[in-house]
């Protein structure tokens, strides 16, 4: 851990990684389409968007995939899955890219094998130690139980998200338009990403849409009412929806 | 699975409500040693729990009994017979009354020849130190098996001067709480989603049936009980799936398999996104259509052997 830092936290992040943009590695069409979204941040997924006899050619691609992703600007990260850790890490931990998003994310312990994995390739690949920065997604019961932990273990977090909580922990739209449980998740996140000192990133989609649906419109209303909350970012998976993150989230 | 989409709280000292309640189509039945009883009748009423097992669980229902806080001990005694499925403790505030509770029910489990670990604990979390101590509490017995907290609130409210019939979510900090020490436990998780309930009334129908089709949506498959035989109908109603959904998580699993064969990982159709969270999402609601049916036979079936003995 580096002396400076007191609180916790990635030490030296960027401050503009306001609008995240998810894309599969596979696709260089997709990518290159990102790539002129506006994002601050292109995602590159091993986890969700592709399926998963897809995953090893994407590993192969992934080099490749971070200088088509980083050639309009943005910052690149890799989306991982923890249960497949160090082969993720080891297709994608290259010069260039600034950090990766725990999928899934559930323990301190996890976090801890990640880093340790992230040390060694750093120097392995000529990297300067530390520069990968971490996010986790806390998409699970345990994940967000154990929210406090699992930010604070490594000092390279930057953020955490509840990324596709609402899907992998099977929660649904109330009849107040609300999704089940999101507005306790939410604000317990805030709480401990402030008493930690990383960034909490997220945006809500009331129903009737699904992230992956919403229009541009509703993208807006979900990232101003995420704002409101205290959310100072998002992630999105499609291109129309960054403009209306980066209009919510700035300025 | 268990499926307990109703139930009613019945005091046992008032015959004529332990007589009928096996009519009343519940899923569950509760057999209150606690607020419905009078202090001056909680002895007697202790002698009356074991027949009262044996008749409200003619018609089907699963018989839990909640005792009081403060008898634990003769509160377990007096109700841990062949047939009791659950017991409900009130005010639970430390883990340890779950593990003194526990040891007590084992105690009995041992003595009357039922088999041991298979009663169930149902902590009730109605005050303040309970809330802040929920996971321990969740977490202390291996007998906890569904968990929730302020599905009906009264006690909480009472704790803690929050006002019971309002339009908005007075809960949502007790009830995030108990739902994620639920989750992250791997316990049945035993909630409601928010449904404004300005009157007070405990047997408006139409009312449970919207609650109770609010939570089904949600996903949400373990009712919350009621204290009215007019509300049961329409608890088991709201919680048992639609023929039409049934119709549409085939559709999605069908569509699935196609996104599958495909290699793809997910396809939109119109409006609609099928991937493998929707396929998860059909197959369990298949599954639980499944055993709702199976529960409403069973109970169908103790119903015509009770009237044909009679």
């Amino acid at each position: 851990m580096t002396d400076e830092i007191t609180e916790g936290g990635a030490a030296g992040a960027p401050s503009k990684r306001q609008s995240w943009l998810i894309v599969p590695p596979s696709k260089r069409d997709e990518i290159e389409q990102a790539a002129r979204s506006g994002a601050d941040v292109l995602v590159l997924d091993l986890v969700e968007l592709l399926p998963d006899r897809e995953k090893s050619s994407a590993r192969n691609v992934f080099r490749d995939a971070i200088a088509v992703a980083k050639a309009a600007g943005a910052e690149v990260f890799a989306q991982i899955d923890p249960s497949s850790a160090e082969t993720d890490l080891r297709a994608c931990v290259w010069p260039g890219l600034a950090g990766v998003v725990i999928s899934r994310a559930e323990s301190a312990a996890q976090v801890g094998e990640i880093g340790t994995l992230l040390d060694r390739l750093e120097m392995e690949r000529g990297i300067a130690g530390g520069t990968v920065h971490l996010v986790a997604a806390l998409e699970t019961a345990r994940g967000n139980h154990a929210a406090h932990d699992i930010l604070h273990a490594s000092h390279r977090m930057f953020g955490a998200t509840l990324g596709r909580a609402d899907l992998v922990m099977d929660l649904r739209p109330e009849p107040s338009g609300e999704i089940h449980l999101m507005a306790y998740l939410m604000q317990r996140l805030i709480i401990i990403t402030g008493t930690v000192g990383v960034t909490p990133l997220g945006a809500w989609w009331r129903a009737p849409d699904r992230g992956l649906l919403a229009t541009p419109e509703n993208t807006y209303n979900a990232a101003h009412r995420g704002r409101a909350i205290g959310f100072k970012g998002a992630m999105c998976l499609r291109p129309e929806q960054v403009e209306p993150l980066n209009r919510a989230f700035g300025g | 699975m268990n499926v307990r989409r109703s139930g009613l709280t019945m005091p046992v000292v008032t015959a004529r409500f332990v007589d009928n309640a096996w009519r009343r189509s519940c899923d569950f039945v509760i057999i209150d040693l606690e607020d419905s009883v009078p202090q001056h009748l909680k002895a007697h009423a202790r002698t009356l729990v074991k027949d009262a097992i044996a008749s409200v669980s003619k018609g089907g229902a699963e018989a839990f009994v909640r005792i009081n806080h403060d008898s634990m001990e003769e509160d377990v005694e007096a109700s841990v017979w062949p047939g009791l499925k659950r017991i409900r403790y009130p005010k639970t505030e430390h883990a340890h009354e779950v593990h003194r509770l526990d040891a007590l029910i084992t105690r009995y489990e041992g003595a009357r020849g039922i088999e041991p670990g298979t009663i169930e604990i149902d902590p009730s979390i109605e005050t303040a130190l309970g809330v802040a101590n929920i996971f321990e509490i969740a977490a202390a017995s291996a007998r906890i098996r569904e968990f929730g907290a302020a599905t009906g609130g009264y006690d909480l409210s009472r704790d803690l001067g929050i006002e019971m019939f309002v339009d908005f979510d007075q809960f949502v900090y007790p009830r995030g709480e108990a739902e994620l020490a639920a989750r992250t436990l791997g316990l049945g998780v035993r909630t409601a989603p928010f449904v404004a309930n300005t009157t007070g009334s405990v047997s408006d129908a139409d009312r449970a049936l919207r609650q109770a089709e609010a939570a089904r949506k949600c996903g949400l498959r373990l009712g919350t009980g009621g204290l009215n035989p007019a509300v049961v109908e329409n608890h088991n109603l709201g919680l048992t799936p639609t023929e039409e959904e049934l119709r549409d998580a085939q559709w999605v699993l069908e569509q699935y398999r196609v996104v599958e064969e495909s290699g793809a990982a997910w396809k939109t159709i119109g409006e609609r996104v099928i991937d493998r969270y929707e396929a998860a999402r059909a197959k369990e609601l298949l599954e639980w259509a499944a055993a709702c049916a199976e529960r409403n036979r069973e109970k169908a079936e103790a119903v015509a052997r009770v009237k044909a003995q009679a």
